[in-house]
């Protein structure tokens, strides 16, 4: 890590959180807010006179707005920018819209400042500094448009063979996206996925894959059932965990204290995951900051099922993954690019060999 | 955490009640914009946005209610295609009064207004087919159908195959009931025993306060042991049940069977989820592009906000600057009369020139600091004028003319509330009912404008209305009857004195004058602001065809080109825009009329006024030369008389407490260059002293007769 500074530019158009933004970031000696523009088009003349490492960027603005501004960030700057965003309906679509033309990451815009001034900003730091050292990977450019799939019919009858516990944050929805896009409708087995995201733009994102996907994809609810080419995203501010019931594997909710600082925590997921489906479970920890997710993958190991992490290279941030693999719980590392080959094969792996055992008993 | 450490939370709030007040101005000129264009989407767009801001401002600041309400608000506006604009208009008007309640209210930590009128008038903007997309987190409250989840649906699937009646039983708990949530635990328990519990809502273990209960079972049992099984004396008051039949997805809602008091005709009919399906059907946004340029004016990047008292404090020293500078120009005089030959000489000149002009842009860059466009003072009348043509139920228009205008910042403070006061009467009592205004010929629409514009160092100010105009004649018999005038005073009065009454304070609080005036109410008030501002008031009527009312202000209350001048050797001095002229005349050309010295100044006669006592001259009168200064105070005119002139400079203003000074005839002082004290006079207060009673202002507090005694051995020299 250097010792200079991570040069921060802030661009709002609410003049409080011009002045707030740069004070909560001036508590990190490691960062330096450069300065601060008021629209999108006064933004692009600081970057370039200021040279910044980091934007951090309002969406809702006059004139330029943060969606314009971003994309010609993307085009010319290729500079990681995080999206400071807030709570609502719209705010969220806007949101994983900046996501998904190249953002690196967003946090919620700071409440209450006064009263939790630490806690609002961490996260923010935590991600300044996570995207001054990422090496600007740009998965956006794989991307496949956003297209309607066939959707898979009749969901609600296949019964999954294995369950897929997915855990992620920065750089999960550009990488969600990619992989879920390309798993068919009749994928056979069922996902449950962790993305470290707040309440609120969970339901939205799942909205949003679903729309580029073939799978059948949500924001989960307690009580939905596990189906075989069904996605069920956590909700945020929530912990996700599975039970298998007789009449079929069910998704339940449970508001119990944060793990790890998050809530939803992989962890969670992946313990019980692994209590619950044994050898059927396959644990994915992917692209994110942290260790979220890492120990109870080894749980999942140590079950019987099987575990993977995203290769270093293809990752945004190379943290979970890389805490993951370093406690040996990794079974495979996968590229990014690999990533849904490789969980269809797993799946078919599964079938045919019980398939054997079934042939093999008759 | 010590409860001693600097609270930034402080210094943030403060930041927000300034940055919400312009959040909340531009609320209210975008809802003026859609008001005369509403199906301009750029204006609801500008306005969301506006109500974001102020949502993502608030809930830092940690203002959950503000924030919440904003937050509602603003996903009210997202919906596209909202039934009625002038619904949104209102609404928006109506937020932005609220929201600076609430912002009062945190301020002065009150308790928040009630905020139920903006949620209900937010519901109202979004159609019903819309607003039954909301989130069912927003609908908890309500009844509303009850959704199981997959897993308790797929048993109940189950359950109807294996033979099982799958019902829908709604227990409501008594109100009287003092354990709602023990009540459901026990009717649970109750049903457990002849049936299959699949579903309960609210969840058990769950703390919601509900006043029903929501449970899906199967059963064999039939529908009487159902019903007797749940009712609990105390504890449950009614029960509703369906019997449901699944087939596939589909529901069928078998009659209910009601028992207890209520009729179930208006049952809610139980919904299922279909599918995540469902949720495609999401509103798309419009994103935030190009296209959503505001017409806002983009402010320019580098604006600094700085508290208003250290671009005083730099005035000061300004001022200060100013004065040494006097003071080295007096020296420098000296010095060229003691040395008119020295070599220095024109050096020194050289650089004092240089100074002085240095010094000039130095006081004018730093009033232009303090200098601001009327327009922040004029924005704000559209929507007063709004609001108070629709009390009175009158149709106004509002013209705005000059509204870069530069103005004092103080003074722009200042007379904001006289302005609006006057631009208030105007639209209650200026501007006619439109049917009134049909019957004689004009539009029914009034109009008022508002004109700034400068005028020899002055500011002025005009609201002009098309109304009806003010009655001379009722003005004066209302003011004889309040007794404010004597019935020979009334008929001396010029037109304009008589307008003029209209300002005097006992004249604003009768009730009837103002119903036959049209006009008075806390006139006085703002006479009196202006009369501290050193701005005067005219009156410009046309009976029925309008009303002209026009401020005069001086551009700055800090510095002041003045007119020096002499009365029994004392130094005052009296800002230089109001002299007219200096006139000289002779002692005999005085003239006493009514008990009032005149002097007839070319063809017109003079009113008079003296400061001090009048001298006794041993000389001739006739010989006896005085000077007058001609003095304009609004449209009156009086000759002031002084014994010298001297000289004209630019005074920088200091303040006096009433302490030093007991009259109101002096309103402040200066320091000149050698040290002396100037004090200035207040012009107003001349006048008014002088309407209101005789020209002998020589028994005024002001000028001591002790000091005078002693002074007036050395005039008479």
């Amino acid at each position: 890590m250097s010792a200079q500074p991570v040069r921060v530019l802030v661009v709002d158009d609410s003049a409080l959180m011009r002045k707030l933004i740069p004070q909560i970031l001036s508590t990190d000696s490691a960062i330096e807010v450069v300065g601060t523009a008021m629209d999108g088009n006064f933004g692009l003349k600081k970057i370039e006179e200021l040279k910044p490492q980091v934007i951090t960027l309002d969406l809702e603005m006059p004139g330029m707005g943060g969606l314009d501004m971003l994309r010609e960030i993307m085009c010319r700057h290729r500079l990681p920018v995080i999206v400071v965003s807030s709570h609502s309906t719209q705010g969220a679509s806007v949101t994983l819209q900046a996501l998904s033309l190249g953002a690196f990451d967003f946090v919620a815009k700071p409440t209450d400042v006064a009263s939790r001034m630490q806690e609002s900003g961490q996260e923010l730091i935590a991600k300044i500094k996570a995207a001054a050292q990422s090496r600007g990977i740009q998965i956006t450019s794989a991307l496949p448009e956003p297209v309607k799939r066939l959707k898979a019919q009749s969901v609600s009858n296949r019964q999954a063979n294995r369950i897929i516990a997915i855990g992620v944050s920065t750089g999960g929805p550009q990488s969600l996206q990619y992989v879920l896009s390309q798993l068919p409708a009749d994928f056979p087995g069922s996902i449950v996925v962790v993305q470290h995201m707040p309440e609120g733009f969970t339901e939205m994102f799942a909205r949003r894959l679903n729309e580029c996907s073939a799978l059948s994809i949500k924001e989960a609810q307690s009580g939905d059932v596990l189906h075989g080419g069904r996605v069920l995203i956590c909700p945020g501010s929530k912990h996700l965990k599975v039970k298998r019931l007789p009449l079929g594997d069910v998704a339940v909710l449970s508001d119990e204290a944060r793990v790890n600082g998050h809530r939803p925590s992989a962890d969670v997921l992946f313990k019980s995951v692994a209590e619950e489906f044994g050898s059927q479970a396959v644990g994915v920890i992917m692209t994110g900051m942290g260790d979220d997710g890492a120990h109870a993958l080894g749980l999942i190991k140590a079950a019987g099922g099987m575990t993977i992490a995203q290769s270093e290279q293809s990752c945004v941030v190379f943290g979970m993954p890389k805490a993951a693999i370093e406690r040996g719980h990794a079974m495979r590392i996968v590229d990014l690019k690999q990533m849904s080959s490789t969980l269809r094969a797993i799946c078919s792996e599964r079938i045919d060999s019980e398939r054997a055992m079934r042939a093999a008993n008759d | 955490m010590s409860p001693f450490r600097h609270d930034p939370g402080e210094e943030m709030r403060e930041l927000f009640f300034e940055t919400s007040q312009e959040l909340l101005q531009s609320l209210n000129d975008d809802a003026l914009k859609l008001e005369k264009s509403p199906q301009d989407v750029e204006v609801v767009r500008s306005i969301r946005r506006t109500v974001h801001t102020l949502k993502g401002d608030a809930a830092a600041c940690g203002f959950k209610e503000l924030s919440g309400l904003a937050h509602q608000l603003e996903d009210a506006l997202a919906i596209e295609g909202i039934v009625a604009p002038g619904a949104l208009v209102e609404l928006s008007f109506k937020a932005a009064d609220v929201f600076d309640e609430m912002l009062k209210a945190y301020r002065e930590h009150r308790p928040l207004p009630d905020t139920s009128e903006i949620g209900r008038m937010s519901q109202n903007l979004v159609p019903a087919s819309t607003s039954s997309r909301r989130k069912p987190k927003d609908a908890r409250n309500k009844v509303l159908p009850v959704s199981w989840t997959e897993h308790e649906q797929k048993s109940a699937n189950a359950a109807q195959e294996s033979g099982q009646r799958i019902f829908h039983v709604i227990a409501h708990i008594d109100q009287l009931c003092s354990m709602p949530i023990a009540a459901r635990q026990l009717v649970t328990s109750a049903l457990g025993a002849i049936a299959q519990v699949l579903g309960v809502r609210p969840e058990t273990g769950s703390a919601e306060n509900a006043k029903k209960l929501d449970l899906l079972i199967a059963t064999a049992a039939s529908e009487t042991d159902i019903v007797s099984k749940c009712l609990i004396p105390t504890v449950i008051s009614r029960v509703e049940y369906f019997e449901i039949a699944l087939s596939g997805q589909s529901t069928k809602v078998v009659a209910p069977l009601s028992v207890g008091e209520a009729s179930l005709a208006d049952s809610p009919v139980i919904e299922y989820p279909s599918s995540e399906d469902k949720h495609s059907t999401a509103v798309e946004l419009p994103s935030a592009d190009s296209a959503t340029q505001s017409n806002r004016p983009a402010l320019p990047e580098n604006i600094l906000r700085v508290d208003a008292e250290r671009i005083d404090d730099v005035l000061n020293l300004v001022g200060e600057l100013i004065i040494a500078k006097s003071m080295l120009q007096q020296t420098m005089q000296e010095f060229a009369r003691r040395y008119p030959k020295d070599a220095l000489r024109p050096r020194f000149s050289d650089a004092m020139g240089f100074q002085s002009r240095v010094l000039n842009d130095l006081q004018r860059s730093v009033m232009k600091i303090r200098m601001v466009p009327v327009e922040q003072l004029f924005r704000r009348f559209p929507r007063i004028v709004h609001d108070a043509a629709k009390r009175c139920g009158k149709q106004v228009q509002l013209a705005l003319r000059g509204q870069d205008t530069d103005l004092d910042k103080g003074l722009l403070d200042a007379i904001a509330e006289p302005l609006t006061h006057i631009v208030r009467n105007a639209v209650s009592h200026g501007i006619e009912s439109p049917s009134q205004r049909e019957k004689v010929g004009k539009n029914p629409a009034g109009t008022i404008q508002l004109n700034a514009y400068h005028q020899a160092n002055q500011l002025i100010v005009e609201v002009i209305d098309d109304g009806s105009g003010i009655d001379a004649a009722k003005i004066k018999a209302k003011a004889l009857k309040a007794n404010l005038i004597s019935t020979e005073v009334a008929e001396r009065m010029t037109t304009q004195e008589i307008f003029d009454l209209i300002f005097r304070p006992g004249f604003s609080t009768a009730d009837e004058i103002t119903e036959i005036s049209g006009r008075g109410v806390g006139l006085d008030v703002v006479h009196s602001v202006l009369m501290r501002m050193k701005g005067t008031i005219e009156t410009e009527t046309d009976l029925g065809q309008g009303t002209t009312f026009r401020l005069k202000l001086p551009l700055t209350l800090a510095i002041i080109q003045a007119l020096m001048f002499r009365i029994e050797h004392r130094l005052y001095a009296i800002p230089l825009n109001a002299v007219a002229e200096i006139a000289r005349a002779w002692q005999a050309d005085l003239h006493h009329v009514d008990g009032t010295e005149v002097l007839q100044l070319r063809n017109q006669v003079l009113p008079l006024v003296r400061v001090g006592e009048r001298r006794i001259s041993d000389r001739d009168p006739s010989k006896e030369k005085i000077f007058v200064l001609v003095l304009t105070y609004g449209e009156r005119k009086l000759g002031l008389i002084v014994d010298a002139l001297e000289g004209e400079e630019e005074l920088v203003i200091k303040a006096l407490d009433d302490q030093t000074v007991a009259s109101d005839l002096v309103s402040s002082a200066s320091i000149l260059g050698d040290g002396r004290v100037v004090l200035i006079m207040n012009l107003a207060a001349v006048m008014d002293r002088f309407v209101r009673g005789g020209t002998d202002l020589s028994q005024s507090g002001l000028f001591s007769r002790a000091r005078q005694d002693n002074h007036s051995a050395e005039v008479r020299q």
